[in-house]
């Protein structure tokens, strides 16, 4: 296990990658879909590199009788009287790798054994959800389409800042969990994830006019926006939506948005 | 005779085969009893709402980090195990004075985010390129490279002055702390990077063996520093920094504090910076200038190759360097 220790993390580690990208899209979960080939790219070489690591061991270890096992203690004992000191200074830099190496495992064995699950509810609730940094301004032209598919980011921006008042008059419909606020008021919750989910920020919209389901429930609402506040002020926000329709969905293999 | 020893051997073998098997197999069997029956009440108790965030946030960090931390690796190996030292030597100028600043502005040929530029520097060093130059390269290339300036753009729309300002502040902040470097710096605060083997060999060889090598030792250095994210990221709401938003003074250093611990990579940072719209313009500068510089993470990359007293040191004149140099460049620019 000592010689051949490196090759089985790099080989762990790489499994792991190739097991979120390649046979399954629960990279998605942490990491945004532009990743994905360098992540697939990464666990082959990975697995590759540990591969030819350890056949490199084992050809050592059959020609050269161990040399490559005993290479660190030869290094130490070299200094004449202070053989012991340049063990020890050396001893964490073993054949296998060095010993730090070992928290490898963690990461590696949840992605193969039991894959954290997305961040929800309780991610948005801790943070007071932010508004993205613009002014107010004209924005383009909604898409064709009725109802015509948002993220919750784009209609919070066009319900806050877009002095064309391009909501107006258009049913739109939004995918996302369910989190409650005080009162029995709820809202539409989809987190944004730029790089990874540690960047994750929060967009919500009020949803009015339809029963609020249990948090953390995926739903897709369709509705109209319902103008609020000045533009661009906080009494703006968050946007409101009258729904004229909430259907439970399953949680979709993206659980995230992008910018 | 000789025969009935091999029988003996072989009998011997078995035995204890048998008795291996027997022994090892009744062990496993309670154990994973024991797992079946308390293991789904004993995770459900645990695996709270908050452990679970963490959980992800922490593989999050990790495995965004895996293909930035294999880039750095791969140069780093090449360099050591391919690049002769006369080429550095050859390219960057003989005065240090010089050197830093080439080797800041060569920063922008890495485009990768902080966690690979740390290996690149450690082999820079030990092919003979200064520590000072070494160091300034280590600093600018995870801020000013093409990838992360067009991110800001984006995420800044219509503020070109924003990228300028980060490019200049990050940029000034790399050759001055070289020139600290230089200056003040002491050779025996920092501990030679050394690979398992001899340092000397090249070849494809020595490129598997440093690949290998460099790459386990960062990346337990990696999963630490996500961990170390994560916890932050679940035990300081940021809804908390709402207290600080309205003066200068105090918003400042507070994100040049939250950058250190959020530990974003800088390809993803602008966005970040452009969400927290409640703080002044040059408090997000900071929050960009300080991220790719200083993080946990990063502190626990450069401990893991340059030494404990080295990473302290360093990172703490960083942060402040960096502080200063955005909020100069934020008063002139924004």
């Amino acid at each position: 296990m000592r010689r051949y220790g490196g090759p089985v993390l790099l080989c762990l580690v790489g499994a792991a990658a190739l097991r979120i990208t390649l046979f399954s899209e629960l990279y998605l979960r942490y990491v945004q879909h532009a990743l994905r080939p360098y992540l697939i790219v990464s666990g082959i070489a990975l697995i590759l590199l540990g591969v030819t690591t350890a056949v490199l061991r084992s050809r050592t270890a059959d020609g050269e009788d161990g040399a490559d096992g005993g290479s660190d203690e030869d290094g130490g004992s070299d200094e004449d009287g202070h053989g012991h000191h340049g063990h020890s200074h050396h001893g964490h830099h073993g054949a296998a790798g060095p010993r730090i190496a070992w928290l490898l495992t963690l990461p590696a064995f949840a992605l193969l054994v039991f894959p954290p699950p997305a961040l929800g509810s309780y991610s948005a609730g801790r943070e007071a959800a932010q508004r993205a940094a613009q002014g107010v301004g004209a924005f383009p032209a909604l898409p064709a389409g009725n109802p015509v598919e948002l993220t919750l980011a784009e209609f919070s921006s066009r319900a806050i800042y877009d002095s064309g008042r391009s909501l107006t008059g258009r049913t739109v419909r939004m995918t996302g969990f369910v989190t409650h606020g005080s009162g029995g008021t709820w809202y539409l919750t989809r987190l944004m994830v730029t790089c990874c989910a540690a960047d994750a920020t929060t967009s919500k919209v009020e949803i009015r006019g339809e029963d609020a389901p249990p948090t953390d429930t995926w739903v897709t609402v369709t509705g109209t926006w319902h103008p609020k506040g000045r533009l661009g002020s906080d009494a703006a926000w968050p946007p409101v939506l009258d729904a004229g329709s909430a259907k439970t969905v399953k949680q979709p293999s993206d659980p995230y948005e992008t910018p | 005779m000789h025969n009935q020893r091999t029988v003996a051997d072989g009998l011997r073998l078995l035995t204890r085969a048998v008795v291996h098997v027997v022994l090892g197999g009744t062990a496993l069997l309670a154990i994973a009893t024991v797992a079946s029956v308390l293991g789904p009440t004993l995770a459900l108790d645990l695996y709270t709402p908050p452990v679970a965030a963490w959980w992800t946030v922490f593989t999050a960090v990790a495995v965004q980090g895996v293909p930035f931390l294999l880039l750095g690796t791969v140069v780093s190996a090449a360099i050591g195990a391919f690049v002769p030292e006369r080429v550095f030597t050859r390219l960057l100028p003989r005065n240090q004075a010089l050197a830093v600043p080439v080797a800041g502005a060569a920063g922008v040929v890495l485009p990768g985010c902080e966690c690979a530029s740390v290996p690149v520097a450690g082999s820079l060093m030990r092919r003979g390129v200064a520590p000072a130059a070494a160091l300034a390269f280590l600093l600018s290339a995870p801020a000013i490279n093409p990838v992360v300036l067009v991110a800001t753009s984006i995420a800044f729309p219509g503020q070109p002055r924003m990228v300028l300002a980060r490019l200049l502040a990050s940029l000034g902040t790399a050759v001055v702390m070289g020139w600290l470097w230089a200056r003040f710096g002491r050779d025996d605060w920092l501990r030679p990077p050394r690979t398992a083997r001899d340092s000397h060999a090249t070849g494809p060889r020595a490129f598997v063996t440093g690949l290998q090598h460099d790459f386990l030792h960062a990346g337990g250095f990696l999963v630490l520093g996500a961990a170390a994210a994560a916890t932050f990221n679940i035990a300081v709401p940021r809804s908390v920094l709402d207290v600080f938003t309205g003066s200068a003074w105090t918003a400042v250093p507070l994100l040049a504090v939250l950058a250190v611990v959020l530990c974003v990579c800088s390809e993803a940072d602008a966005f970040v910076a452009a969400s927290l719209s409640a703080f002044p313009a040059t408090a997000r500068l900071a929050f960009m200038v300080v991220g790719p510089m200083v993080d946990l993470k990063l502190i626990a990359l450069q401990a893991g190759t340059f030494g404990r007293r080295f990473a302290l040191r360093f990172s703490s004149a960083t942060w402040l360097v960096a502080l200063s140099s955005s909020a100069l460049v934020g008063w002139w620019l924004l």
